[in-house]
């Protein structure tokens, strides 16, 4: 394949999504089959990525124009993003949603994937800005009051660190006379504190991203499955980027990912609402990303399946309350689908959750091992919470078709993407993720079943969020002089 | 001295964005200071010059920078879009809670 189709190609998957999204208003009865359309076609965009393995640099519009990198970490996140999606489509395939939900679905889809391609600060921010925008869209379709204050808290800090962002891009330009992310080596460490604080607030990152768990967790199911598989990840991926190309900044990343692991995992494991605890499972599950750059982009998609499947099952949970599951018997085929999805999370050989992990763990610097263990262990500390929930008959479970045809898409993925590291499976690999299920489950049983810690929410209150904005720049602006 | 004052306006959006008690005040609070972001990217624009960087046969001087003037020209306009957004968000808001007070807001949809 010559380097001109690819260009076209990567085009055609940002351009069509945002021309289909914008023709939905005029054509809005061939809402899901033109959105249906636009996720296959990106899906097979990003396979073709990982199969050729290219590593372009694409220029529009002559200097100072605007950089695209597209090589197989870029494939990966788009993956996620047309899986994710996908499933997501399937899921409300049957609900009666307006095409207004599915136009602001197939734009955000474009936007996202054009996140993961740009190669430049401006581009990036673009992006960004239209994700938050369709996000907020999307939070609140449902038009209640609730969801409007989520969907507006979200916007307002998303949009006040992008502020920051644009002060770093600014100053990245007066050192360098370039948006490039390469220009990063040149750039003084108050800008490249200003950039990360905009992109670590928006991907969720350690105490910036406290505000994730609340809006994750109160919108409705499909739009939880696909924030947490694939909106979040557009702050992630120009992190990873940035380590890869920029070695400066990747000590900074891989300590933020330690921190988020271990922050996200500790509220987890003590929090006893379903959706709030995968929530702030999804920061810690962030961390590992950002833990290994290398390899980010494997567990991203890993991590993107199994998280929306387990996002959308929450959703026709009988209750939300675990101590209230606990009492009320799941219906067997959905208990299953949920118990695979908390395996491969946790790790567990077989599907590719396990050869995300081993690939992450082999990855690391020797001072992030121990804190990635014990993110780890607390991870399979929290799904054993979903593993021992009782099967049985529930009297009235009706589930939609749509539901079974998204969670086979995203559990088959799972089983499938295993192939990509199939190397993992030696028996010294396979004996520590075991080792580790193990002694978690130990210790579920021993300590967290019985414990009922509440840890305080005033730090996800609007003003703290905002407060923690400007601590977290002093504390990156130390981190970047020194 | 003009970077002083540029650094005013966005310290200043930045407080008040934390001290407001008032919805409405914080998302004004947030316009001031992309307002001074704004001011930010003009001033790195003139450094180089101050015309008006516009292609002539005879050239008139020292050009500003156009780079930075043309990426903070897509940044207000999608700034401008989302305040617009937001305060349709704040206004259907304030149906259920008239004062807009945050921590009453907060404490109604905690949970």
């Amino acid at each position: 394949m010559s380097g001109n189709d690819l260009e076209g190609l990567t085009i055609l998957a940002i351009a069509l999504p945002l021309f289909v999204g914008f023709s939905l208003y005029l054509w809005p009865k061939g809402d899901r089959y033109l959105a249906l359309g636009v996720g296959l076609l990106s899906g097979g965009y990003a396979l073709l990525l990982l199969y050729t393995n290219p590593s372009q640099t694409i220029q529009l519009l002559d200097n100072f124009g605007v950089t695209l990198l597209v090589d197989a970490l870029s494939g990966f996140f788009i993956l996620t993003n047309a899986l994710v999606t996908l499933a997501v489509l399937l899921y409300c395939w049957s609900s009666q949603r307006s095409a207004f939900f599915y136009a602001q679905l197939v734009i955000l889809h474009g936007c996202v994937n054009a996140a993961f391609v740009c190669a430049d600060l401006i581009s990036l921010y673009v992006a960004l800005e239209v994700v938050s925008v369709a996000t907020f869209l999307l939070i609140t379709y449902a038009r209640s009051d609730r969801t409007l204050w989520i969907g507006l808290r979200y916007l307002f800090i998303s949009n006040t660190a992008m502020l920051f962002y644009l002060i770093g891009a600014a100053l990245t330009y007066q050192a360098s006379g370039s948006f490039a992310f390469t220009s990063l080596t040149t750039a003084p460490p108050e800008a490249i504190a200003l950039l990360f604080l905009g992109l670590l607030t928006k991907g969720g990152i350690f105490l910036s991203g406290l505000w994730l768990p609340l809006t994750h967790s109160e919108s409705e199911a499909p739009v939880s499955a696909l924030l947490s598989g694939a909106v979040i990840k557009v702050g992630i991926f120009p992190l990873v980027r940035c380590a890869l190309l920029v070695s400066e900044v990747d000590p900074l990343v891989r300590l933020f990912g330690v921190g988020t692991a271990l922050l996200g995992v500790g509220y987890a494991v003590c929090e006893k609402d379903t959706k709030r605890m995968l929530a702030f499972h999804t920061m810690s599950q962030l961390g590992f990303v950002l833990a290994a750059p290398e390899v980010g982009g494997f567990y991203a998609l890993t991590h993107g399946l199994v998280k929306s499947a387990l996002f959308l099952i929450a959703g026709i949970l009988p209750s939300r309350n675990l101590k209230e599951l606990q009492q009320q018997p799941i219906h067997p085929p959905i208990w299953s689908a949920l118990v695979i999805a908390s395996f491969s999370i946790s790790g567990f050989p077989l599907l590719s959750g396990f050869g995300a992990k081993v690939l992450t763990m082999k990855n690391l610097l020797p001072w992030q091992v121990i804190g990635m263990n014990v993110a780890a262990l607390g991870t399979s500390i929290s799904f054993a919470k979903f593993i021992f929930l009782p099967p049985g008959n529930a009297t009235t479970q009706t589930v939609k078709a749509g539901f079974w045809g998204a969670i086979g898409l995203l559990l088959g993925g799972l089983v499938v993407a295993n192939g990509v590291y199939y190397q993992a499976y030696t028996w010294a690999n396979t004996i520590k993720p075991l080792a580790t299920i193990a002694l978690g489950w130990l210790l579920y049983f021993l300590v967290f079943r019985q414990l009922t810690l509440k840890l305080p929410r005033r730090a996800e209150t609007f003003e703290h969020l905002i407060g923690i904005m400007s601590l977290t720049l002093i504390a990156l602006f130390w981190l970047g002089a020194a | 001295m003009v970077k002083t004052f540029v650094s005013i306006t966005i310290l200043a959006g930045f407080l008040g964005i934390l001290f407001k008690k008032n919805v409405f005040m914080k998302v004004i609070a947030m316009d001031v200071m992309s307002t001074g972001v704004i001011a930010y990217y003009v001033l790195v624009a003139s450094r180089t010059g101050w015309f008006t960087p516009i292609v002539s046969t005879t050239p008139k001087g020292a050009y500003a920078d156009p780079v930075p003037q043309a990426v903070i020209l897509t940044a207000i306009v999608i700034g401008f879009s989302i305040q617009a957004l937001m305060l349709v968000g704040v206004m259907k808001l304030a149906r259920a809670n008239p004062t807009l007070e945050i921590q009453a807001i907060e404490q109604s949809h905690q949970p």
